[in-house]
């Protein structure tokens, strides 16, 4: 209070912020709590947590949150394994590394669009490159996006693909950071690879790992566009994921209400996810540290 | 003196420089620049961007095409229109959407019913799907249903002929009746010939429930309960749950069978595929099958491809005295399926003149005649005159395939039963239930009986929440049925 002056520069700032960000996020949650449709026009009338009701009670909403929790629990555990575990081999001076480090990049640079289309046409039932090879070796033809396991596979192998780039990005660049003097040690004391790994590298890099681990959790929870071309969803409602669902309810039925409540409970569900992920992991990260 | 001479000289050289050009733009459109929204091209985008080219000569005015892929076309438009911008001048639209599009759409000014050419429009067309609530809000500008095509070179092969009389009792034909497609079709299914009997779509989002709706016309369109295929037009209470329905979908299922490996994933794209590289003995879809399959260049069965209207059924259901009426023949209901591409100019377009100018150009014999014998433009034939200018399908068809090709495509629009695709406010709500309770039947996730079951709850609900009278009366409008 000894500056009021202060708050004269702030506040032009803090307003904008406010505007910009915070606007839409409130009148989001106003529309969650009305019925409001634009096909067919229905005029907004206040519902209170109707709409949160009605997405908790359907069974659809339920099989969407689990599709998505599978997915996302699957493709980033792989994505971790292996693109920590080619990290790793890149990091220990393979040969041609150089051309490694830039062909393992090349999928995360490619628009997810992209991918998914030449997904679509590698798993084709009839004309796709892997159940041609499957007849010319006398194997039968896997029904690789008209089953429903079939094609969240599909869909989870597309995902490590693409993603586990950004995993090997990361963690070499953790690798990169370690100092090798408890590397020196640790070989004057004789410990293996392994207990070197388990006793020096994994704990360094957790930090790290944690970091990368919720970055890619938060984006996997937000896939759309391979699971749109891919599969469109299906079969039946097998792989609709939450934002295809919620793309499903405000572009083509245009339920804004409805929309809006599902937008909420999507946030809902990210940040209970990192409370969770968080308290369960700040002990060990707080020892370590 | 001098002044008024050198005006008048002024006035001369103006004259002799203006109004040739003047005189080319009829009408005088300079300076205005339309915006067309279309799906991603060539599929009708290339047909409205021929047309904008030469209206352009015409009317020296220009017309920019944008485009966007179809499933993004519908939430474009809708939001352009509810906010009121002037976005778009012309929009190409499915008529399943109308009734969403409607309150924001300019009406056809009564000039152009007024031209010779309007009665050239099959009426199937100008009196129904370019109608709603009594109004011309749209413009046809393709025709569009199912027709069946098979291989006149595997139907005419004396061997298999025999062969099938042998095993059915009965000659081998183009189908009339489901029963005898499920016989064709299996027939034909010969795996380790690389040959299947049929093709149709069965994706989600991949077109479809139009190949279910054309299974279901032959039992549910009852000829003597006009408009009650999908509800019952007195109280809008979902019929889709019907016997009718369910031996519909017991066929569309059975399908399955005499179709393709990964048939299951096929969209209406994929069928054609199958029927232009010999893979299937017949298919049912819309025109553009036999376009590509008569192509040389696309398909490895040119030359051999035979056209029919679709089969149809002697047993229809009467959801009024819910049992099923046997006809004296067989009763053939082709389908409108999607109904063909419409254009129309939003409201709050601030070039209504020049953009309806532009669609009547669009859509005039001349232009449409060519753009239906282009393959590629995605353009169906729809005005009497594409039927009866047979020589101009010659730089596709054979003579003999022409033939039939149009007469399918006729016969379809003439039938007395043709069944008209169901077009209601909140459409998309009522097809993603269908959609997605359709792909658990055919997965077998559900019986045929509990997947309909599923889907007329689900009707009922949305006709509840949108408003059952405005449903109603929205249904009955679009079944071409007077208010209640």
């Amino acid at each position: 209070m000894r500056e009021p002056i202060k708050y004269v520069f702030i506040w032009p700032a803090f307003l904008v912020v406010l505007i910009v960000a915070l606007f839409p996020l409130f009148y989001s949650l106003i529309v969650s709590f009305q019925s409001m449709r634009l096909v067919p026009p229905v005029p907004p009338r206040f519902v209170g947590l109707g709409n949160y009701a009605d997405l908790l009670g359907q069974e659809r909403f339920r099989s969407v949150v689990g599709t998505t929790s599978l997915i996302v629990f699957c493709s980033v555990t792989v994505q971790y394994v292996l693109g920590f575990a080619i990290a790793l081999a890149l990091h220990g001076k393979v040969a041609a590394e150089r051309l490694f480090r830039v062909t393992f990049l090349l999928p995360m640079l490619m628009a997810p669009i992209a991918v998914a289309m030449v997904a679509r046409m590698l798993f084709h039932s009839t004309v796709g490159p892997i159940n041609e090879f499957f007849t010319l070796v006398g194997l039968p033809n896997l029904p690789f996006l008209t089953k429903a396991s079939w094609a969240l596979g599909a869909i989870i192998t597309v995902e490590v693909w693409q993603w586990t780039p950004f995993v090997i990005l990361m963690m070499l660049a953790g690798l990169q950071t370690l100092p090798s003097e408890v590397y020196e040690a640790a070989d004057l004391e004789n410990a293996t690879p392994w207990q070197q790994f388990w006793g020096i590298t994994f704990p360094m890099l957790l930090p790290i790992s944690v970091a990368v681990i919720f970055i890619r959790v938060i984006e996997s929870f937000k896939i759309l566009d391979t699971v749109f071309v891919l599969t469109g969803g299906g079969p039946g409602i097998s792989t609709e994921t939450l934002t295809l669902f919620a793309y499903q309810e405000g572009f083509k039925k245009f339920n804004l209400g409805y929309t809006s409540a599902l937008s909420f409970l999507f946030l809902i569900v990210i940040i209970l996810f990192g409370v969770v992920y968080l308290a369960v992991l700040r002990p060990t990260l707080e020892k370590r540290s | 003196m001098r002044g008024v001479m050198l005006a008048t000289a002024a006035a001369a050289a103006f004259g002799l420089v203006a109004g040739p050009a003047a005189a080319q733009c009829d009408p005088d459109y300079r300076g205005v620049t339309l915006t067309a929204g279309s799906q991603t091209g060539p599929f009708i985008a290339s047909a409205v961007q021929v047309a904008g080219a030469s209206w352009a000569e015409k009317t020296c005015g220009r017309v920019e095409v944008v485009e966007f892929p179809f499933g993004e076309l519908y939430p474009k438009y809708l939001t352009a229109m509810v906010a009121g911008e002037a976005s778009f001048d012309v929009i190409t639209f499915a008529p399943a959407w109308t009734p969403d599009f409607a309150p924001y759409l300019a009406e056809m000014p009564d000039y152009i019913r007024r031209t010779r050419v309007w009665q050239d429009i099959h009426p199937v067309y100008r009196d129904r799907l370019m109608v709603w609530n009594g109004k011309h809000l749209s413009q046809t500008i393709d025709g569009d249903l199912h027709t069946l095509s098979y291989r006149t070179d595997l139907f005419n092969d004396p061997a298999e002929q025999e062969a099938f009389e042998d095993r059915y009792g009965y000659a081998l034909d183009v189908p009339q009746s489901w029963d005898q497609y499920y016989d064709v079709a299996e027939f034909f299914t010969r795996p380790d010939d690389g040959l299947w009997g049929t093709a149709e779509a069965f994706r989600r989002g991949g077109q479809q429930f139009w190949f279910f709706f054309t299974h279901a016309a032959s039992y549910t369109n009852h000829p003597d309960n006009p408009g009650s295929m999908f509800f019952d037009p007195d109280t809008m209470d979902a019929l889709i749950n019907t016997q009718g329905w369910v031996k519909a979908l017991e066929d569309y299922i059975r399908s399955v069978e005499y179709s393709p490996p990964g048939a299951l994933n096929f969209s209406s794209g994929d069928i054609r595929t199958a029927f232009a590289g010999g893979q299937v003995a017949m298919n049912f879809d819309w025109g553009d099958t036999g376009v590509i399959a008569a192509d040389p260049e696309q398909s490895q069965v040119s030359g051999n491809v035979g056209s029919s209207v679709v089969p149809g059924s002697s047993r229809i259901w009467n959801h009024k005295t819910d049992q099923w009426d046997e006809m004296d023949e067989v009763v053939k209901s082709p389908f409108m399926a999607f109904g063909g591409w419409q254009a129309a100019v939003p409201g709050s377009s601030r070039k209504i003149e020049a953009a309806w100018d532009f669609i009547e150009h669009l859509s005039n014999p001349e232009n449409s005649g060519v753009a239906a014998i282009t393959g590629g433009s995605g353009v169906n034939p729809y005005r009497f005159s594409h039927f009866t200018n047979v020589d101009r399908w010659l730089g596709i068809f054979s003579a003999d395939e022409a033939e039939m090709y149009l007469a399918a495509q006729k016969g379809s629009l003439d039938a007395p039963n043709v069944a008209i695709d169901m077009r209601l406010p909140g459409y998309f709500s009522y097809t993603e239930v269908l959609e997605i309770e359709l792909s658990k039947a055919l997965s077998g996730d559900v019986s045929p009986k509990e997947a309909l079951d599923a889907i007329a709850e689900e009707w009922n609900d949305l006709t509840d929440e949108f408003g059952r009278d405005a449903q109603l009366a929205a249904y009955r409008s679009s079944m071409g049925l007077p208010p209640l």
